[in-house]
């Protein structure tokens, strides 16, 4: 999972311009691993780690954490949950918006609904 | 459109630009002591949670006033007394795609003090702006002051709404989006990716007292303690926003104590005291934007009364003690620190 490894240590890496609490010591330490380990997932040397990990490794970084569980060819536990209680509708809804533009996607989140007042 | 993403509702304007959208959070927080004195920022503890009022008044008819159907909207959980403030976010792209806020409780424009208008106008100056505002505590009362958004029921007489309008009519918080125009947009990020060293990421970021007289399910925001908060006029001017595109939102206060029949779960606990915060060593907040203008705070919120001095006049016990609370340990998290910082205890500290 080279690309999950590139994409984390490019985020960080720009973070750690502009402050210094991104360095790989400060966001392992922040995220709860080694540093070395943080390492190895920068170069794609280890496997992506868990979903757990990766949500906080997103929130220190200030990424989404679906983007993220994404790219290490995750899909997060809440997701699978909603898929699996509806199996056929939302194996039915997703190959429908397989190639919508976002807008049309965006189309099909729920509204929040506004009376009168 | 508005949608409600977890415990934030996020209001996205695609018509407008892929960029254009804001989210916002209700946090529970500390209840500041309404004792006269000038108090910096508490933490955030947390989001409230949020949900569709649909979903339970077609589930709970019996639980839900027709009212609220009517109105539509999301609904959150909050004690008598209990403290809140409104957290702002924008995309992540330097700090957020720019959008003009109107912000009401009971419909009362929470930085002006006049009846709610949805309309955007410069002359009234009482809308507020992000991701340059990044939060609001409460009424702006005067220059760099507010008073703290506090619940209490609507129909006791402590709300802003009742002292303003004489009638205990809406409650609950009313707020209504305008997304900047895409050119605008355009230009000022032009000009920022022309120099991204600018960029600056915003900080995210049993009790046994009486029942207020005349209390209800339905909660309305009351003025508490007094804390040094800077509201910022608009620096774009009024022609920067798109007026054409607009999504409001009507967000009722229900009395934590009936949020378990309403919805079956349970509410947050109740936040710990300012006192034993601090006196816990925890941490207070502090934000200040030297470069931006502030508006001037409304002398019409400076005359209400305040929940302790109301609860004096009525001779009314709604609220604990506020202890003696000092802040010792205060942190700028002002624009120009770094976007890790965020209004929050650490983990290891709370």
């Amino acid at each position: 999972m080279q690309e999950f490894g590139d994409y984390v240590r490019r985020v960080r890496a720009a973070r750690a311009e502009a402050d210094s609490q991104f360095s790989l010591r400060q966001v392992a330490q922040r995220v709860g691993l080694e540093p070395a380990y943080l390492s190895k997932i920068e170069r794609g040397l280890v496997a992506p780690p868990s979903e757990a990990t990766i949500v906080r490794l997103a929130g220190v970084l200030g990424e989404d954490p679906d983007v993220m569980l994404a790219l290490a060819g995750k899909v997060g536990s809440d997701l699978r949950a909603i898929i699996l209680r509806r199996p056929k509708q939302f194996a039915e809804l997703i190959r429908q918006l397989k190639n919508a533009p976002d807008h049309a996607i965006l189309k099909v989140v729920r509204e929040v609904r506004d009376g009168n007042w | 459109m508005i949608a409600l993403e977890g415990d934030t509702l996020v209001f996205r304007f695609p018509e407008v630009h892929d960029d254009a959208h804001t989210e916002i959070e209700f946090q529970r927080t500390l209840r500041i002591p309404d004792d006269g004195k000038h108090y910096p920022l508490p933490p955030g503890l947390g989001a409230f949670p949020l949900r569709h009022v649909e979903d339970f008044a077609e589930r709970v008819p019996q639980r839900v006033p027709g009212r609220w159907r009517e109105r539509g909207g999301v609904m959150m959980p909050l004690y008598q007394a209990e403290a809140m403030w409104i957290s702002f976010r924008g995309g992540r792209r330097f700090g957020g795609y720019p959008c003009a806020i109107k912000i009401a409780a009971g419909k009362i424009n929470a930085v002006s003090g006049k009846a709610w208008k949805p309309e955007l106008d410069a002359s009234e100056r009482d809308y507020i702006v992000v991701p340059e505002q990044p939060w609001l505590d409460g009424f702006c009362i005067a220059k760099d002051v507010i008073r703290q958004f506090v619940a209490m029921p609507l129909g006791a007489g402590y709300s802003v709404e009742e002292q303003i309008t004489c009638k205990a009519e809406h409650g609950g918080l009313q707020m209504i989006v305008y997304p900047m125009k895409k050119e605008r947009y355009e230009a000022i990020m032009c000009e920022r990716e022309s120099n991204a060293q600018r960029a600056c990421g915003m900080p995210m970021f049993a009790l046994s007292f009486s029942r207020a007289v005349g209390a209800s399910a339905d909660m309305g925001l009351a003025a508490g303690g007094r804390m040094k908060q800077q509201i910022y006029a608009d620096p774009y001017g009024l022609d920067a926003w798109d007026l054409s595109a607009s999504s409001r939102c009507f967000v009722t206060l229900a009395d934590a104590l009936q949020w378990r029949e309403i919805t079956g779960a349970a509410p947050p606990t109740r936040p710990p005291t300012a006192e034993d915060y601090t006196k816990a060593g925890l941490p207070w907040f502090d934000y200040y934007a030297a470069d931006l203008e502030t508006l001037p705070g409304s002398a019409k919120l400076a005359l209400v009364k305040s929940v302790a001095e109301m609860a004096a006049e009525k001779g009314e016990q709604v609220m604990g003690p506020d202890g003696d609370v000092k802040p010792g340990k205060i942190i700028d998290v002002g624009p120009k620190k770094a976007r890790s910082k965020v209004r929050a205890p650490r983990k290891s500290q709370a």
